[in-house]
């Protein structure tokens, strides 16, 4: 799965992308054509390179370096055109040979400063001092470039008759024109050896380009490192930075959560307003970073690998497909089941499930959707309003209202143990009295055992 | 050497035409030639494609681009390849149009090019700000048909005014026409206080009370057919943020509110009214203003037209002067002295 197809989930993975501060076009292209990682030692290798990364930009003797660098790397071009070119054995014309060489000049300067960054045994940038010469023949080392008088001495002769002639002599152009072109042609003919570390070098920019980036927006936003785990997932101080932006920008405080994951199914209950949404899309976001070997928004965390993410979020409505909201989610939760007979070790995410329908079948189904899933081999996290049976499940609840404060942690809960503050809460929101008053009539003549038709 | 001192007081200037083939680019060569290039460094360009060798829509002959060495020039990458003179490729920019990149490069020789730079003005302003770092002293911007928008102060300093036969083949019309025009660019600019208080404001209609503040005339722009004057009586300012239209100024004078007001525009490039209104709408004792000038060095005439009329060079360009009261050039008959 490509990230390109992920970001339009709503979980915060768009707003992490976006907040990558990136200088080039090509490497953010090449982030988003990434592939989700399930190596664990790919991924074990990458999170190394940012490790040493985020040391170096952490540093503030290296300030100036990393400024030196990031300024460089605005200029990384995407040489694809130029490139297939070169392959196709083809003739290059002025411009693209200019673009070689700006490459060639830009590599050795990355790559310079990245061995005073002592980064560069992490991302190797190969030497291609040689392409350099070839288009730099009087050794001036400047990032530009036309064909050069010293390519040719009948070349510098003619240039030399046509600067001192007042009028312009048609056979003196096109005997020039002609030599241009053969001397471009010998060119081209000597690049092609070198084409692939022409490729190789331009990735290794980008590379360079995403990792710093990402190193970055680890201090920015305080995310950590995560270890990579066998059999279960945990968080320690998890927090969505894209629900935390907003909060702080109000002037508020995002009360950060633990929860850890097993092989069982997770069933996490809880007043409104209580966050789950928030725990089950920020599950999502970290799990989908992890894989993309970013920054992790928690103060600690180990993580498992997973083969594929399922998400499943109230929002997500298919009103192009034509489906209504209950039918929308019965497919995705469909897709899950059939996906639990085939695949193995993936992370499933659902959001209150069946919760536009009538509270009885909705319970039938989210139990029966449990005790399906129990035993098979994918991490289950299901939030849910209904008192179901959680066979063998973890139930997690949020704390709730404590001292006329909502406290979000998760704490561990019984089946059955489903809170019943929807009015108190609707009170706290000011709502109509009068609504609430009636509301909580009907719901002590209920327990007592009356019907609603009495009123 | 006529205006070429004047030229060199200012950092940048566009050349832009009244009409397609009123001798822009003929202008824009006479000023090349005469730049000196051992005391200052110029950089060329044009807001879209210019310097064809034929006319794209009427094909009729045009002058080439005549570069001198060591000026530093932007055009597309197609027409970069097509050139006629030796260059050094010093960039590829990101900004791209239909005729692939924008290169900047610079002559090492002299030659002919065809000039086809960022074609948009926000475009053109970066590429104008990069040239900075090869400490350009001097940056000479082609129009395009229509394009007058680029002569905007917010993007040059100064400006040369092609007119011509093209535009119309009456003297006096054509006279009328680009007096007005100049006229326009020449409009006093407003006080230091009110460029402070309008500049940050990018939409809607604004009346300033005599306390200084600002009102929301509540209207999106002035194509929009009503705005708010609620006891607004004693307001002497107006601002437009964007276009000015006869419409606007017409509901303005009928609406007889306002007597006497300063109607503040960003730029003369933001005017789009007919001579007869904008003097009925001074004539009731209003004035217009704008927040930035962009000082006009010149007019230059070309008598010619490319459907084959002649006007007398000399008649136009006294009738002209009068006008204006500029000096009035026909490049052209001045080269030929």
């Amino acid at each position: 799965m490509q990230l390109r197809q992920l970001t339009d989930i709503p979980c915060g993975l768009r707003f992490m992308i976006d907040d990558l501060e990136i200088h080039s076009g090509y490497a953010r292209r090449l982030l988003l054509d990434s592939e989700m990682c399930k190596d664990r030692n790919v991924l074990e290798h990458e999170y190394s390179v940012l490790s040493a990364f985020y040391d170096a930009v952490s540093s503030s003797e290296n300030r100036i370096s990393v400024d030196t660098l990031m300024f460089k790397l605005c200029n990384l071009k995407d040489l694809a055109g130029t490139l297939r070119s070169l392959r196709n054995k083809s003739v290059l014309n002025e411009i693209e040979l200019f673009e070689v060489k700006y490459l060639a000049i830009l590599s050795a300067e990355i790559r310079s400063v990245m061995r005073e960054l002592h980064l560069d045994e992490y991302v190797h940038i190969p030497d291609l001092a040689e392409v350099v010469s070839l288009l730099d023949p009087d050794g001036l080392r400047i990032a530009s470039f036309y064909i050069y008088d010293s390519y040719s001495d009948r070349l510098k002769y003619l240039r030399g008759i046509m600067k001192n002639s007042e009028t312009v002599d048609e056979d003196v152009f096109n005997e020039i024109a002609e030599i241009e072109d053969e001397i471009r042609g010998h060119l081209s003919a000597s690049l092609q050896q070198y084409t692939d570390a022409l490729h190789d070098a331009q990735k290794a920019l980008a590379i360079i380009d995403l990792n710093i980036a990402k190193a970055r927006q680890m201090t920015k936003m305080g995310l950590c490192f995560p270890s990579v785990e066998d059999d279960k997932t945990w968080y320690e101080g998890m927090f969505n930075p894209e629900v935390k932006a907003i909060l702080n920008k109000n002037n508020k405080d995002y009360q950060a959560v633990d929860i850890c994951l097993g092989k069982m199914p997770t069933i996490i209950t809880g007043a409104n307003m209580g966050g789950k949404t928030v725990v089950i899309k920020t599950l999502a976001l970290c799990q989908f970073l992890f894989q993309f070997a970013m920054g992790i928004p928690s103060k600690r965390a180990g993580i498992m690998l997973q083969n594929d993410v399922f998400c499943c979020f109230t929002d997500e409505q298919s009103v192009e497909k034509g489906l209504s909201s209950f039918a929308a989610e019965m497919h995705n939760i469909d897709a899950i089941i059939k996906a639990s007979r085939k695949e193995s070790r993936f992370l499933a995410l659902v959001d209150e499930p069946a919760r536009t329908t009538n509270p009885t079948e909705g319970t039938a189904l989210v139990s029966a959707l449990v005790k399906l899933l129990q035993d098979k081999d994918l991490s289950l996290v299901i939030v849910t309003h209904y008192n179901i049976k959680t066979f063998n499940s973890r139930c997690l609840r949020v704390t709730g209202f404590e001292n006329g404060k909502m406290n979000y942690r998760l704490v561990e809960a019984k089946e059955g143990d489903v809170p019943h503050e929807a009015l108190n809460i609707a009170e706290a929101l000011g709502v109509d009295e009068e609504w609430i008053a009636d509301a909580k009539m009907l719901l002590d003549d209920e327990y007592n055992g009356n019907t609603i038709n009495k009123i | 050497m006529p205006f070429i001192d004047e030229l060199m007081k200012y950092g940048s200037c566009s050349i832009v035409g009244m009409e397609k083939n009123t001798g822009k680019t003929e202008c824009l060569n006479y000023v090349l030639r005469r730049l000196p290039l051992d005391r200052i460094k110029v950089a060329v360009s044009s807001i879209g494609i210019d310097g064809e060798t034929t006319d794209q829509v009427t094909h009729t002959a045009k002058p080439e681009i005549m570069l001198r060495e060591s000026m530093y020039f932007a055009t597309s990458e197609k027409h970069y390849l097509m050139r006629k003179v030796l260059s050094e490729l010093l960039e590829v920019g990101n900004e791209s149009t239909s005729l692939g990149y924008v290169v900047t490069a610079k002559a090492l020789s002299n030659g002919k090019v065809l000039l086809s730079g960022p074609s948009s003005g926000s475009g053109l302003k970066r590429w104008m700000d990069s040239m900075k770092k090869y400490d350009v002293d001097l940056i000479i911007v082609d129009g395009a048909l229509s394009r007058m928008s680029l002569a905007s102060p917010a993007i040059s300093e100064s400006m040369i005014l092609s007119t011509g036969a093209a535009l119309s083949a009456n003297i006096m019309n054509l006279v009328q026409k680009t007096a007005f025009m100049v006229e326009m660019i020449n409009l006093d600019r407003t006080s230091d206080d009110n460029v402070l208080r309008f500049n940050d404001i990018m939409t809607g209609v604004w009346a300033v009370d005599d306390e200084g503040r600002l009102r929301d005339m509540h209207a999106a722009s002035s194509l929009s057919p009503e705005f708010d004057t609620g006891d607004m009586q004693h307001c002497r300012t107006l601002f437009v943020s964007g276009a000015l239209t006869d419409a606007f100024l017409n509901r303005l004078r009928r609406n007889m509110v306002f007597k006497g007001v300063e109607l503040v525009v960003r730029d003369f490039t933001k005017i789009f009214v007919s001579p007869l209104t904008y003097r009925m709408f001074t004539g009731g004792g209003n004035r217009l203003c704008v927040m930035q000038k962009s000082k006009l060095i010149a007019v230059t005439v070309n008598p010619t037209s490319p459907n084959g009329i002649v006007l007398d060079s000399e008649k136009l360009c006294d009738k002209l002067s009068e006008a204006i009261n500029l000096p009035v050039y026909d490049l052209k008959k001045n080269l030929c002295n």
